[in-house]
């Protein structure tokens, strides 16, 4: 023990005192250009335009405050923004929770209601909202067989719509990060409170609630980040009334052509996300969620203890509490979890359900089932000619993001440089960081080099936003690839380049294979920055989807989303049997 | 140089190490400063020192995964600091063993031949004399995650020794398992070093470890060597105060030396082996084993105090004295026959003169 503890003492040591970039880290370097180039400097490009490069002026952002229109979409943005946050919050709770104290029943179902939507395209689970949502949509079906209404109520195209379909996409990302820290708690911490006389409720009080709050910070954080940048579901199911930022910054830039207003807007959209970033990353650490784990938790103890302080009194008021309180013997919480994971599963299973229709309108229950919608799809070029145009960008963008990603996976783990923590954030940020805005400052930059609207240049996009994803998982996998390995290679007689071929290379490729999948779902499943940088000139298949669901909700279309639940399906499980199999 | 060597009848190839002046420094750290070391073929030496004593670092110098800033390492009287690792020939026993999880026991064994462009069929027999040597021919295809700690220790030193490297290094190889396990795999160790003869250098910090299976001990302090000897002579003559504190358990005694006698801290005249240097003060070493306490001094002087406490640790009773002047001793007898002291009786601590250890640092 103490010996494993020397040589990390030594390391630790060697990357805190050697300012200078260890031959590891000049792994970093394509990668960092290649994000400099298409992340940095389109954003400082957007900042330039939103001053009115080259004629300097504060107009554009004099004009955001004096027009009431826009005030009013700043004032949507937030309340819609926040009544999300909140409703995501007290319904993900549960789900955490369950899904790190439960059975492994539990936590498996848990799991896939958690991680399918999550993986499903936004769109497709849109698509499914306003199928079930719609005028004539399944709810409303229902609600007039049980006679609760007389005639259809408006479910959709107003603000109850925009709300719980954004809350139910964002669920996912609030559950994941709770449950990363939950799970980080050791379950004898809450053996110990009972056995010192907490009651249950008391013990989650004054134990649990405290130390998984990080969670709790870091997941309310990136779903209202998400949520002031949400383009999507805002603007396929909201109503006239519920104009948020990114829909106007889309206005200003896709139909006005008043670029330097457009980009005042996303400036003050991406002004109030990095401020937020920092108030977040004083509590949290949030590169930690992402899997660099390398930070110390300790920063924020001090500003935790005001917090636990009254904990401690509410948490000794409930042991006071105890014998009055009803008693569910702990079966309150994974009842609720199972009832809202299923809810979270639920949209797209029912439009999957309603894709396999003979009918060519949404009935419930289906009148007949037939492949009709799947037939409509293999065999209207127009579909699948989008499909493979997704393809084909889906492909570049995969092999831009694979390589780069995983030398910057490689520079991370493995090197040591000065400015490693900036690093980690420039990478996470195009996850982070407002698509639309993102979207919007590459199309100027494509703009000025010719590449806008081609496949080329929508690649580059993608594998911008793909990167993180793809580091994120190499570098998981690469904590477990013990160094120890390719030293016993070497000793054993192996060069460099042995080692890199029979021991890192076979360890690394489960991981690579899973990291591109990812990143393939990434670039597949994208309609923003195709709205952005296609201009037009290119259909992907979630472009067609998004036409499609504008003009008329065509149940061709649920063929679709189904199909690309299909594929998330199989990600998925390709991921974890690839996992699975590294571990035996 | 490579030697030749006889053990058990057959030749054995094995080589020393030379280490010349090495040193290694992290930022402004000294990691390892200064360190000489000269291993004679086939002799079984540790490293022996606390975290961050350079230890580890010194064995990575000599593996070749560090490079030392200055310094030299030669492996018989070749010199290969400069050379990779895969060319050192160095047969290294990581911590926790470096198994390779993605391959089987007879695919780990062979790599290091594999890697040699051995032909199939010379591999193929040579992988499975030394599995039937480990007693492992049986779990050739097993994956390490299948196997005990025991058995992947013995696929570890297979996986070292199958290419006949005629130096052997240990990083530590007992670190991570349970005390039990430890003490019989300190054992096979030992006799495989009997086996096979090779120079073995073997990196703990456990003094136990090193004083059961060492034919010598290096102790490291801070990156530098404090003192190599036999484990008798570390243990019996440290050389250092770090060295008699680090290496089992002593009483340090505050002394004067004055005109060729020992005074205590109440000016009494205390046993001690002689020495020449001139007067002043110094620390006396005395293990609690050496440790007598008697009802009335010796003709050679002592300490006068009391018992202050008695534990019984089973084979032995560890008797807590305190002399009149505060000075708290520990002295250790073994449970042979019942001995009459009680806790509070007034009584003398002395010892053999030769048992004692003047340090003057």
């Amino acid at each position: 023990m103490a010996g494993t503890m020397s040589s990390m003492a030594i390391k630790g040591r060697a990357q805190s005192s050697r300012p200078w970039p260890t031959p590891w880290a000049w792994l970093l370097l394509p990668g960092s250009v290649f994000l400099v180039v298409l992340f940095v400097v389109p954003l400082t490009g957007l900042l330039l335009l939103a001053f009115g490069m080259p004629n300097w002026t504060l107009a554009n952002f004099s004009r955001i405050g004096d027009t009431p229109v826009y005030l009013t979409v700043m004032r949507n943005t937030l309340e819609i923004s926040v009544t999300v946050t909140a409703l995501a919050f007290v319904l993900s709770y549960p789900i955490a929770y369950a899904l790190t104290t439960g059975g492994m029943v539990l936590r498996t179902f848990l799991l896939i209601g958690v991680v399918l939507p999550y993986f499903t395209s936004t769109l497709a689970r849109t698509f499914a909202w306003i199928v079930l949502l719609g005028r004539n949509g399944v709810v409303n079906q229902f609600l007039l067989e049980l006679g609760w209404v007389s005639q259809p109520i408006p479910l959709l195209y107003n603000r109850f719509g925009v709300i719980l379909g954004m809350t139910h996409i964002v669920m996912p990302m609030m559950i994941l990060p709770m449950y990363t820290v939950m799970s980080s708690i050791d379950p004898k911490l809450m053996r110990a409170a009972r056995a010192n006389g907490a009651s249950p409720l008391a013990a989650f009080l004054t134990i649990f609630l405290p130390l998984s709050l990080p969670g709790l910070i870091a997941g309310v954080l990136l779903v209202f980040i998400y949520c002031l940048g949400f383009y999507i579901t805002p603007a396929l199911m909201g109503g006239l009334s519920d104009v948020m930022i990114t829909m106007a910054i889309s206005s200003q830039i896709l139909e006005q052509l008043n670029w330097n207003f457009g980009a005042a807007l996303s400036v003050v959209l991406l002004l109030a996300v990095l401020s937020l970033l920092w108030v977040g990353s004083r509590f949290f650490p949030i590169e930690q969620l992402l899997g660099f784990s390398d930070g110390k938790l300790g920063s924020s103890v001090t500003r935790r203890q005001i917090g636990a302080k009254m904990l401690m009194r509410i948490g000794s008021a409930a042991n006071a509490l105890d014998r009055w309180l009803p008693s569910m013997r702990g079966r309150g919480v994974p009842i609720l979890a199972s009832f809202l994971a299923v809810l979270l599963l639920l949209p797209v299973l029912i439009v999957a359900y309603l894709s396999f229709s003979a009918s060519s309108y949404f009935v419930f229950p289906l009148p007949g089932y037939s492949l009709r919608n799947y037939e409509a799809f293999l065999f209207d070029t127009l579909w699948v000619r989008a499909t493979f145009t997704s393809i084909r960008i889906a492909l570049m963008a995969v092999a831009m993001a694979t390589a780069l990603g995983a030398m910057l996976a490689f520079g991370l783990s493995r090197g040591a440089m000065p400015g490693r923590g900036t690093m980690i954030a420039l990478l996470l940020s195009p996850i982070i960081m407002p698509t639309v805005i993102v979207a919007v400052a590459t199309y100027f930059l494509l703009a000025r080099w010719g590449l806008q609207g081609t496949e080329f240049g929508l690649a580059l996009g993608h594998a911008v936003h793909a990167i993180p994803y793809v580091v994120v998982i190499v570098v998981a996998n690469l904590r477990d690839l013990n160094p120890s390995y390719e030293r016993a290679a070497r000793s054993l007689g192996a060069g460099p380049w042995a080692t890199m071929r029979t021991i890192v290379a076979p360890l690394v490729l489960p991981a690579l294979i899973v990291a591109s999948f990812f990143a393939f779902l990434a670039s597949f499943d994208d309609v923003v920055y195709v709205l952005f940088l296609g201009i037009g000139k290119i259909t992907t298949l979630p472009m067609r989807m998004w036409e499609g669901i504008r003009q008329d909700i065509s149940p061709t279309i649920a063929a679709v989303a189904t199909l690309q639940m299909l594929l998330a399906t199989i990600v998925i499980v390709v991921g974890t049997l690839l996992r699975r199999q590294k571990k035996t | 140089m490579l030697m030749k060597a006889t053990v058990n009848g057959s030749d054995v190839k094995t080589a020393g190490i030379t280490l010349h002046n090495l040193q290694k420094r992290y930022g402004n750290a000294m990691a390892v400063d200064d360190v000489s070391l000269s291993v004679s073929p086939g002799e079984f030496i540790s490293l022996l020192g606390p975290s961050g004593s350079g230890k580890t670092t010194t064995l990575m110098m000599i593996a070749g995964f560090e490079m030392p800033d200055s310094g030299r390492v030669l492996l018989g009287d070749k010199d290969i600091t400069r050379l990779p690792p895969h060319r050192r020939e160095l047969g290294v026993i990581f911590q926790n063993y470096a198994l390779f999880p993605h391959m089987t026991v007879v695919e780990n064994v062979a790599y290091p031949l594999r890697m040699r462009r051995m032909a199939k069929a010379e591999i193929e027999t040579r992988v499975h004399r030394i599995l039937d040597q480990v007693h492992l021919g049986a779990l050739a295809s097993r994956y390490p995650h299948q196997m005990s700690g025991g058995q992947q220790q013995r696929v570890a030193i297979a996986r070292a020794l199958v290419f006949d490297p005629p130096v052997l290094l240990l990083d530590e190889p007992l670190g991570a398992l349970d005390k039990k396990l430890r003490e019989h795999l300190r054992n096979e160790i030992k006799t495989l070093h009997k086996d096979v003869g090779k120079t073995m250098i073997y990196v703990t910090h456990d003094q136990d470890e090193a004083l059961a299976m060492s034919d010598r001990v290096a102790v490291m302090h801070e990156g530098r060597i404090r003192q190599v000897s036999a484990p008798k002579d570390i243990y019996r003559r440290p050389a250092d105060l770090f060295v008699a504190g680090f290496v089992g358990e002593v009483n340090l005694i505050p002394v004067k030396l004055k005109s060729g006698i020992v005074h205590g801290p109440a000016g009494e005249s205390l046993p001690s082996p002689p020495w020449q240097d001139a007067d002043r003060d110094a620390t006396l070493c005395v293990r609690p084993e050496h440790l007598r306490l008697e009802a009335s001094a010796g003709s050679s002087g002592g300490i006068q105090g009391r018992i202050s406490g008695m534990t019984f640790v089973g084979d032995a009773t560890v008797l807590e004295f305190r002399s009149e002047t505060g000075l708290q001793l520990r002295s250790k007898v073994l449970n042979v026959s019942d001995h009459s002291m009680e806790v509070g009786d007034p009584c003398v601590a002395s010892w053999v003169a030769n048992d004692a250890t003047i340090l003057t640092d």
